[in-house]
């Protein structure tokens, strides 16, 4: 619902991740990780709600 | 209405009978509470009387006796939340239900009628209303002078009440909303959305008129009036204003009963209630669920478990 809402005001889709992985699940963590990152190095910078204080 | 008041204050049935009494000029209706029999005829109940006043029955839950708040359909889905909630105990409101064939938007009658006018009589006249005052009829039609958020209503009468003051309206509900307003921003572009609500939040002054109005937002500290947690602050930049108006929009998912009180009251304009059904038009579509409020006993829809969840996280 949130990471819809984040979209629906103009952030890009991806921006935002969530999984769910347990502690038995290393090599599920690493690779999603990876997919994060790449996704993220993708999308370049991120310049909405930065810290503006 | 002001007969069931003055009847329920006598008896003794209620102490206080919060409703619409006449506000600075004809566009303007401002909430009343009245205590004694004799103030009754203060009540007013016309087309522009848009303000939700089931909020102030949060002020009334921890006192003694019994409170009686007039509502319209939209109005009356915020006093089934709350029940649900159990922020109100049900034996201690009265309910007077208002019969409503749409509310007109001051914004879209001003110009038009003198403000100095009192509204002597006002005449349901097909599709929209007119206002009898000393110096002649303005007519307004729901079209041309409604607010917008009547154009989707689906309760013309109240979902819950006691009593009912005058016949119920009979303008068609509308069952299957749209979300016309929600598509029409969901098809920019992300660039485009991004732009236009930098352009809404941008304006914002950070008043909490929304919060301070909204049925869904019945927190007794909320994190907004916190000078500095750490991680969200009351600077008004754009940054945290998107802050805030997310965290608002998401706090009240699943509670917000679509009464429209949010956009109505905001000094600036913000379009507050299309984040709301941005959220609410989801709901339905994810959990097949109805706008909250609509029963008594209606399910929390992010409230609970259950196993066919749609889980897009995992």
């Amino acid at each position: 619902m949130f990471k819809r809402l984040l979209e629906f005001v103009g952030f890009e889709p991806g921006r935002l991740s969530a999984r769910w992985i347990s502690g038995s699940e290393g090599a599920k963590f690493a690779a999603t990780a990876q997919k994060i990152t790449d996704h993220t190095r993708a999308l370049g910078p991120n310049t909405k709600m930065r810290d503006e204080n | 209405m002001r007969e069931i008041a003055r009847d329920l204050l006598e008896s003794g049935q209620v102490n206080l009978v919060i409703g619409y009494g006449r506000g600075t000029g004809i566009l303007r209706t401002t909430p009343v509470f009245i205590r004694k029999p004799s103030d009754a005829g203060q009540l007013v109940y016309n087309p522009l009387c848009g303000n939700n006043l089931v909020k102030y029955l949060l002020d009334q839950r921890n006192k003694e006796g019994r409170a009686a708040v007039c509502v319209k359909g939209c109005d009356s889905r915020a006093v089934n939340r709350l029940i649900q909630d159990r922020q109100i105990d049900r034996e201690k409101v009265y309910i007077i239900g208002l019969p409503c064939g749409g509310i007109l938007d001051p914004d879209r009658v001003e110009g038009a009628v003198d403000p100095g006018e009192e509204i002597k009589e006002t005449v349901i006249s097909g599709e929209g209303y007119d206002l009898i005052t000393a110096a002649g009829k303005y007519s307004f039609t729901m079209a041309g002078a409604g607010s917008e958020k009547c154009s989707t209503c689906q309760n013309h009468n109240p979902v819950v009440y006691d009593v009912m003051a005058g016949d119920p309206s009979d303008t068609p509900d509308i069952k299957d909303d749209g979300f016309d307003d929600v598509r029409k921003i969901e098809e920019m572009t992300v660039e485009q959305k991004s732009a236009y609500w930098d352009r809404q939040f941008s304006r914002c002054l950070r008043c909490y008129a929304c919060r301070n109005s909204c049925t869904a937002c019945s927190c007794r500290e909320c994190v907004f009036d916190q000078v500095n947690t750490g991680w969200v602050s009351r600077s008004s930049n754009l940054s945290e204003n998107t802050a805030f108006h997310l965290i608002r929009a998401f706090h009240v998912a699943g509670r917000c009963v679509d009464c429209g009180e949010c956009e109505r009251v905001c000094p600036v304009g913000i379009p507050l209630r299309v984040l709301n059904r941005k959220i609410l038009m989801d709901l339905k579509d994810l959990f097949n669920t109805a706008t909250p409020g609509l029963t008594p006993d209606g399910e929390r829809v992010l409230g609970q478990f259950s196993a066919d969840d749609p889980e897009e996280f995992m």
